[in-house]
């Protein structure tokens, strides 16, 4: 039996969501707006376009651009971030060039760089990878800036080299800060995917949310946006359980360290 | 000061090419220069020189800012020194390496390793089979009496457990030195006295050279061979000091015996000539 906290605390996240459901129900009966639907046309709509093969499609290739992305993303920025943060001149070089980045809409990048590398995924592709790897270059930076110069000592006093030790040392110490960066990472690429679609049209789950936006179809455009919304909401979930996993040595067993002298 | 049966001109004196067989760690006229931003640099160790015999336990004693650490970390290979040179068995000092072994006071354990997994890193880096080095380590971690703590994270010890880890951690890839810095210093006085006597019991085995820097005296006279009183601004050596003091030593004899007592108070008297003839702390 679970105790009453308990199954008030797994109910939380559903009890919030047919909340939010209920208030825009709610609102939209009283508001009576052509270009607002109620939730539950809205919900009505998800099976026509899931069960749409052009649909699933137009989805399927969104999220392949968004994982490949993400994925080079990641391959790319931790590297960068760690030796960011272990040596001042790799800092040096590319702490303006990242900062001159940082402050621009990824999305704003778009028109240009679809000039060069047309409307395909490539671009697609190219603003989400950028999307992603400002957050976890800087936080791969931090973590390895931020990791203790004793424990590096005592991997020197072992006999590892300095690339073993940004690998088998930097790494795993500045990982929980890592999966951080990711962990925003991974919804700033869904956010790209989005936008990148919105800029580009031709396919994605963003085309099937502004096409419909076009011809006022408006309980599609908000069925797409319970899609993506649902989306993040997932691969946060199971990214969180991922990230957990890995660092579960950095968060404790135990409330208090157990005693001993 | 005289008091003090210190033998002190054979120990400080300059190194010469023919030491015996016997010395292990040779500083020869060590200084460190750090350049401290806006005022003007600070010498933080002056003309050190020194020899340390194998399998000696020598400690570095003296006030917070003396330059101790400094000195270790040149020992250690960790820090290179402004002027001067650190030798270990006749060769120079350039960088870090196994033959050396550091035991810091924040631990610097590897937190997503386990004790187990910690205490392995060293053999397995050094080539030692996998299963040979976890037997070795085991034994070790039963050594350091941490038996049953093998698949703890460091993050689940106390500071004490922590710093019986980092021991045994070191002792695993088998240095021929140990460098210690204040490693017992983070810790309560009562952890602190079991692991001062753990220490000696675990060194009584096999007596490895031990630099062990410390600020406390009874620390200090308690473990050591040898006691090098450093004083600061510039850090200098001060005086140094032969314990002879029978081993091995039980901390409750040894609090009672008068001799051991003298150390104690002559070499607290000694930083008191000298804090009041140089600048207020
Ligand atoms: N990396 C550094 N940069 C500048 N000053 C330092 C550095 N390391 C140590 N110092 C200074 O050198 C002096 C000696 O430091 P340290 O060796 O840590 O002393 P101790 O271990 O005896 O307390 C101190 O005044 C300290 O502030
Ligand atoms: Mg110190």
């Amino acid at each position: 039996m679970m105790s009453p906290a308990t199954l008030l605390r797994r109910a939380a996240p559903v009890l919030a969501c047919i909340g939010l459901l209920a208030v825009w129900q709610f609102a939209s009966l009283v508001l009576k707006n052509d270009s607002f639907p109620t939730a539950i046309e809205a919900i009505r709509a998800i099976p026509d376009i899931l069960g749409d093969k052009e649909s699933l499609i137009n989805i399927l290739a969104s999220l392949r651009r968004m994982a490949l992305g993400f994925g080079v993303a990641v391959l790319v920025s931790i590297p960068l971030g760690l030796l960011m943060g272990r040596s001042r001149s790799v800092a040096a070089f590319f702490n303006p060039l990242l900062m001159v980045i940082y402050p621009v809409p990824k999305a704003a990048l778009m028109p240009i760089i679809m000039l060069w590398l047309g409307v395909g995924d490539v671009t697609k592709t190219l603003v989400i990878f950028l999307g992603v790897s400002l957050p976890v270059i800087y936080h791969s930076f931090e973590g390895a800036k931020a990791v203790e110069e004793k424990m590096l000592w005592s991997g020197a006093a072992m006999g590892l080299s300095p690339a073993q030790r940004l690998v088998r040392i930097v790494l795993p110490a500045a990982l929980p800060e890592i999966l951080t960066g990711c962990r925003t990472g991974l919804v700033l690429a869904l956010i790209t995917m989005i936008t990148s679609e919105m800029i580009a049209r031709q396919s994605g789950a963003g085309n099937i949310l502004f096409n419909a936006l076009d011809m006022g179809q408006y309980d599609t455009v908000f069925a797409m946006i319970i899609i993506v919304g649902a989306m993040g909401i997932c691969f946060d979930a199971i990214f969180e359980r991922v990230r957990a996993r890995l660092v579960r040595w950095s968060e404790p067993q135990f409330d208090l360290p157990l005693s001993f002298s | 000061m005289t008091a003090v049966p210190a033998r002190s001109s054979e120990w400080v004196r300059p190194v010469t090419s023919q030491e015996p067989a016997s010395v292990i760690i040779e500083i020869d006229h060590v200084s460190q220069v750090f350049q401290t931003s806006a005022r003007k640099d600070h010498v933080a160790l002056s003309d050190i020189s020194l020899t340390i015999e194998e399998g000696a336990f020598v400690s570095i004693l003296g006030p917070s800012g003396c330059g101790k650490s400094t000195l270790l970390y040149i020992v250690g290979g960790f820090v290179s020194p402004t002027s001067g040179a650190a030798k270990m068995k006749g060769q120079a000092i350039t960088g870090p390496g196994p033959d050396r072994g550091p035991v810091f006071q924040e631990f610097a354990l590897f937190p997503w390793k386990t004790v187990l997994g910690n205490v392995m890193y060293g053999p397995c880096q050094q080539g030692v089979r996998a299963a040979e080095a976890e037997a070795q380590s085991r034994a070790l971690i039963e050594m350091v009496g941490l038996k049953g703590y093998e698949n703890f994270y460091p993050k689940e010890l106390s500071g004490g457990m922590k710093q019986r880890v980092a021991l045994a951690r070191t002792l695993a890839y088998h240095p021929e030195v140990l460098l210690m810095d204040e490693p017992f210093g983070a810790l309560d006085a009562h952890t602190r006295t079991r692991l001062q006597n753990d220490l000696l019991n675990i060194w009584e085995r096999d007596r490895k050279t031990v630099l062990f820097v410390t600020h406390s005296v009874d620390e200090a006279v308690f473990l050591s061979d040898k006691v090098v009183m450093m004083s600061k601004s510039p850090g200098r050596i001060r005086e140094v000091i032969d314990i002879d003091l029978p081993r091995p030593r039980r901390r409750n004899e040894l609090l009672l015996d008068p001799r051991y007592q003298k150390y104690v108070v002559d070499i607290e008297r000694m930083f008191d000539e000298s804090d009041e003839a140089g600048p207020a702390l």
